[in-house]
């Protein structure tokens, strides 16, 4: 079976900068991988390549067999591709209700239905209830943060790209996140790849977790393997990992 | 000389002429809105939307089907705009942002003197009048011009279907959410391309549509869209740049200031009271009335 998301060869140079250099890995429909490695390891610059926010120098991106050369950004999150930003891209100055229906706008094309039940489901879930009418902007960053979540999850896809969930963000928030990625995964075998520095909850959802160091694929393995490799040792800097 | 008939009177004229100069304020507002850039040719859609009208009511349905010919007028700018988007403006937004509004500028500014010599061209530096053969409307003992009153009921229901649209349809919103982060949008599944060319659509139209309305009151000419023009960027900043209700505000409080400046001062100078109000909101609120204080892209 084809895997769910598949990296062939990325390379991406910014100027002088080799951001990614032959990367390469492939995510299995179900699975939720990790994405380590220390800062300026080419994680978000990989990110941004799999979702289309840059095209590649060489290489290419599958989705589900699919090849993602040439497709803009909005063409592979139609594909099912969700991602989620480190700095949160929130409609600010709309409410926490019209930024969950904008998730619905690509679904409205195909005929489906507009969102209004899921929409408030969702708002149950995350306990956004008294904050539905208030404007994103004002919202803590916690709270962004899991209506970011909280917009991916409503319209449930096929393969999730987080880049950096958790950062900053305080601990029953942080729960409510993992649930909704657990529970994603679990009902609809969702594939995620999740970009984080918490080691404690990437070892909670990955079996598997890639690391990369300098642009380059540096191990791969569970987080236990990886973490005893001396070159992953040396990358960070000669801090174990944790 | 004060006498309160004369004070409704100045306010009236001047509300009505305000909502028309909030068209245009309007158009040059939601096209910044959207794609971030300024269209410095809006005036010479003012222009082709008023050519329009005059064609349509002098050569094809007459004058009394001249409210046929503000809708058909309006769309034809509007049809225009979605061409210009996307032979003109969407190769620029292929490019990195850095360089979009100097690209835009030197586009926009190009076309503006391109449809302009157009215009002179083709239709020769004459002024045109599509007359109006609309009667004189009594408010009260105050008689005000028909042709002007067709024009401030024609702009608020514009401005009513624009907000509607906006507020509760899906296409609004997808509007709104570009507005905001037009990354965000794309993450969501739109293009933002496309939302670019209804944007500009939009926007250009409603000046066509303010052209064609105040045809018979500004006339035609090749240059007739610059004054316009000036007062709908002289309301982007006072309302502030990118701001709906302060474009809609903003209109109307130029309109006002003009107006009454022009009955209780001078005439000869009814062009400066407006500026006059520019730098006093620049020396006091320099963001406008409305405007926010630097955006996210």
């Amino acid at each position: 079976m084809e895997p769910a998301l598949e990296t062939i060869g990325l390379f991406k140079r910014f100027g002088g900068l080799l951001a990614t250099n032959d990367v390469s890995l492939s995510v299995e429909r179900g699975e939720i991988r990790g994405l380590i490695g220390p800062n300026g390891a080419g994680k978000t610059t990989l990110v941004n390549l799999v979702t289309g926010v840059h095209a590649p120098d060489a290489g290419e991106v599958k989705l589900g067999g699919q090849s993602l050369r040439g497709r803009g950004m909005h063409e592979i999150a139609r594909l099912g591709l969700v991602r989620s930003f480190q700095v949160t891209r929130l409609f600010g100055n709309m409410t926490v209700r019209e930024n969950l229906m904008t998730s619905f706008l690509a679904r409205r094309d195909k005929g489906e239905s507009d969102g209004a039940g899921q929409t408030e489901g969702m708002i149950a879930l995350t306990k956004l209830g008294p904050l539905a009418d208030t404007q994103a902007k004002k919202l803590s960053g916690g709270q962004r943060a899991l209506l970011q979540m909280a917009c991916g999850f409503v319209v449930p896809a096929n393969c999730y790209v987080l880049d950096e969930p958790f950062a900053g963000i305080n601990p029953v928030i942080k729960d409510a996140i993992i649930d909704m990625i657990l529970d994603v995964n679990r009902r609809h075998r969702a594939t995620f790849l999740v970009v984080s520095h918490e080691m404690a909850i990437i070892r909670r959802l990955c079996q598997q977790v890639t690391v990369m160091m300098e642009g380059r694929v540096a191990a791969q393995g569970t987080l236990d393997e990886v973490a005893r490799l001396p070159e992953v040792i040396a990358g960070y800097l000669g801090k174990a990992l944790e | 000389m004060f006498s309160t008939e004369l004070v409704v009177q100045t306010v009236i004229s001047g509300v009505m002429i305000g909502v028309l100069y909030a068209l245009m304020a309007l158009g040059i507002t939601f096209i910044y809105s959207i794609m971030r850039m300024i269209n410095w040719a809006m005036g010479e859609f003012y222009m082709i939307g008023s050519y329009l009208q005059y064609a349509l009511v002098a050569l094809l349905l007459g004058p009394d089907l001249w409210w046929l010919a503000i809708p058909i007028s309006a769309a034809g700018v509007f049809a225009f705009g979605l061409v210009v988007q996307w032979s003109l403006l969407k190769p620029i937004f292929r490019k990195p942002p850095e360089a979009r509004d100097d690209y835009a500028t030197v586009v926009t500014l190009a076309l503006l003197l391109l449809l302009r010599s157009l215009a002179t061209g083709l239709a020769g530096p004459n002024q045109f009048s599509p007359g109006s053969n609309l009667p004189v409307v009594m408010v009260g003992p105050m008689p005000l011009a028909g042709a002007r009153v067709a024009a401030f009921v024609f702009a608020l229901a514009a401005l009513a279907l624009f907000y509607c649209l906006l507020r509760y349809s899906w296409y609004g919103l997808a509007l709104r959410a570009t507005s905001q982060s037009r990354i965000g949008v794309q993450t969501a599944g739109i293009d933002v391309q496309g939302v670019d060319r209804i944007a500009f659509g939009v926007g250009v139209a409603l000046a066509g549509l303010a052209g064609a309305l105040l045809a018979p009151v500004f006339l035609v000419y090749p240059t007739n869209g610059l004054i316009t023009t000036v007062k709908g960027f002289e309301i982007v900043v006072i309302g502030g740049l990118g701001s709906i209700p302060g474009a809609l505000i903003a209109g109307v409080l130029l309109g006002l200031i003009e107006s009454l400046g022009a009955a209780f001062i001078d005439s000869a100078y009814q062009n400066i009271y407006g500026f006059a109000l520019v730098l006093l909101i620049l020396v006091l609120r320099p963001t406008g009335l409305f405007g926010e204080r630097g955006r996210e892209a």
